[in-house]
């Protein structure tokens, strides 16, 4: 099986191959955002090196955020165009999980909050358990750092901190006494393609926005005072 | 013949289309999120970037499927996609989309100006036409004058200095308490009331072939404070006969230093006004030139339109690379 990964929800733009001889690649394409430059050439140029065409890959799995808004729809568009042009499988994957994952990788067990930037002050969070397998053990949401941290700080429970949301407000997350800091800035394009070549497969990837439209959240304060 | 699939995702329209080189429109498909934006008076880019990633998919499926085309392995040549100008998170939607079609299906694709794209509508429609052309342009975003030499060459004369025809329809709607979109509103209020009911000055920027529209909601505001019994119906009628002496005064000025023009035509999404057709329709005879007014849906966002000016651009200056930016703010005078 042929899997394609896809990561824009983040400032990096991350892709992912492994073909059906076992052979596995991971580029990070962009770090400055273009990614709608970047993406699909870079596409074009890790599948024609494999000497694949689109329509040669099975599934294509897509980060679906939380994430940054614009590039996480720049990497849900390409995903759909590609799968409904090619008529390629979907699986939509978490920021969240690929940090879960990548961290898993890297060796940390135990109890992880993962923290993607949300910018304006805010992170996306979730908690997971990190043993043989990854268990989320809260739901995706959007938080305060320094909520999250004396949360924390406040259970006296070992933990470990992991994303860029992490390392954005690292001098809080840092000074959390029972807990460590995971340094993983880019979710993991090697989880992606793990998780997506067991995951069912979706007719529509739905993004991960955690957060309404600005106008809508004024909107509805305005409505209600 | 190079047959295109368009899409078109600039503002609040989600629009695909297939369109052959001999401008045969084989399907176009339009959703529109307006709904969403009512409430908040204008089109709001995050809730428009959302809609448009929901919709372009099914969109250019029915495309696809109205044309008679295998889905995953279409007989398309080119893709043609708006790049600019437009809401940058709306554009790079339709631009991603379009990347990753011609990309699965191995076929080139072109990045078009949406300006441009208005400009082509009206060949959809009268393909018999002659040129030169001079072209009205008003909507939401632009209003501007463009004398066109032949398909894909024009000439932009004027344009407004400050707000856009189809900005300054919205924003008197507002003050008058209207539902937004502004032009319908307006327009449909218009018919009943009398254009000289309320005295509005007809702002002419000079000698030029300019246009400014902000100091007539000032002057609707003040009319109105000062005369507050005169109906709404009167307002709109005012303002809109207000609105059309501007722009048509200056496209008889077009008319009278171009006397080589063959045609006058009006295009986007204010070309829907009824005194501006009513305007235009007059001023061609008076000229003994022939007038072009687009179907409504012509006059409006489609992709159809996207489509035409893309296999132009396609067969004249050839593909766009894979790593084409959208351009928010590409200008009609910057296309090749
Ligand atoms: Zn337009």
């Amino acid at each position: 099986m042929n899997v394609l990964a896809i990561e824009t929800a983040t400032p990096a733009c991350a892709l992912g191959l492994r073909t059906s001889d076992g052979i596995e690649v991971g580029w990070v394409v962009d770090d400055e955002r273009h990614h709608t430059e970047a993406l699909t050439s870079s596409i074009s140029r890790l599948l024609s090196e494999s000497g694949l065409h689109v329509r040669d890959v099975d599934r294509i799995v897509v980060d679906r955020g939380p994430g940054l808004f614009t590039g996480l729809r720049v990497g849900l568009a390409t995903a759909l165009g590609l799968s409904q042009g090619a008529g390629c499988a979907l699986v939509g994957v978490t920021s969240l999980e690929l940090l879960a994952h990548g961290a898993r990788e890297y060796g940390t067990r135990g109890t992880l909050v993962c923290a993607v930037d949300g910018r304006r002050g805010e992170v996306f969070v979730q908690t997971f358990r990190l043993d043989e397998v990854v268990t989320a053990l809260t739901e995706p949401s959007v938080a305060r750092p320094r909520d999250v941290v004396i949360e924390w700080a406040t259970k006296g429970a070992p933990v470990s901190f992991t994303g860029d949301g992490v390392e954005r407000y690292l001098r809080d997350f840092a000074a959390v006494p029972n807990g460590k800091v995971d340094h993983q800035l880019v979710p993991s394009i090697a989880a992606a393609l793990a998780i997506g070549s067991t995951r069912e497969t979706v007719l529509l990837v739905e993004p991960m926005y955690l957060r309404e439209a600005d106008a809508v959240a004024n909107f509805s304060t305005r409505q209600r005072s | 013949m190079t047959l295109a699939l368009a899409i078109e995702t600039s503002c609040d329209d989600t629009a695909a289309a297939v369109v052959d080189s001999q401008l045969h429109v084989h399907s176009s498909v339009i959703e529109s999120s307006i709904d969403q934006h009512r409430a908040f008076g204008g089109v709001v880019p995050e809730l428009a970037g959302r809609a448009h990633l929901t919709t372009i998919g099914p969109v250019v499926r029915r495309a696809l499927e109205n044309a008679d085309l295998d889905p995953h392995r279409p007989a398309i040549d080119v893709v043609a996609v708006t790049s600019g100008p437009g809401l940058i998170g709306s554009l790079l939607i339709g631009l991603s989309a379009a990347k990753a079609y011609a990309l699965a299906w191995e076929v080139p694709f072109v990045g078009v100006n949406h300006l441009e794209g208005h400009l082509f509508a009206p060949l959809l429609e009268r393909p018999d036409l002659r040129w030169p052309l001079v072209t009205l342009l008003v909507s939401g975003g632009h209003s501007m004058i463009v004398l066109q030499h032949g398909p894909g060459r024009h000439e932009v004369l004027g344009e407004t200095i400050d707000d856009a025809a189809g900005e300054a329809y919205d924003k008197v709607a507002r003050w008058l308490g209207l539902a937004y979109p502004g032009g319908p509103e307006i327009d449909r209020l218009a018919a009943q009331g009398t254009p000289g009911a309320l005295k509005l000055p007809v702002s002419m920027t000079g000698d030029n072939f300019d246009f400014s529209f902000s100091g007539l909601k000032t002057a609707v505001v003040r009319a109105t404070e000062k005369n507050p019994d005169v109906a709404l119906a009167d307002v709109a009628a005012s303002f809109q006969a207000a609105v059309a002496e501007q722009l048509l005064r200056k496209l008889r000025r077009t008319l009278e230093t171009h006397s080589d023009v063959e045609g006058v035509a009006l295009a986007g999404g204010v070309a829907a006004n009824s005194a501006l057709r009513r305007g235009v329709e007059a001023l061609a005879s008076d000229f003994g030139v022939v007038s072009l007014l687009p179907s409504l849906a012509m006059c409006t966002d489609n992709a159809a339109m996207i489509a035409a000016a893309g296999i132009y651009r396609f067969e004249h200056d050839g593909p766009s690379d894979l790593t084409l930016s959208a351009c928010p703010n590409w200008a009609l005078a910057d296309v090749l």
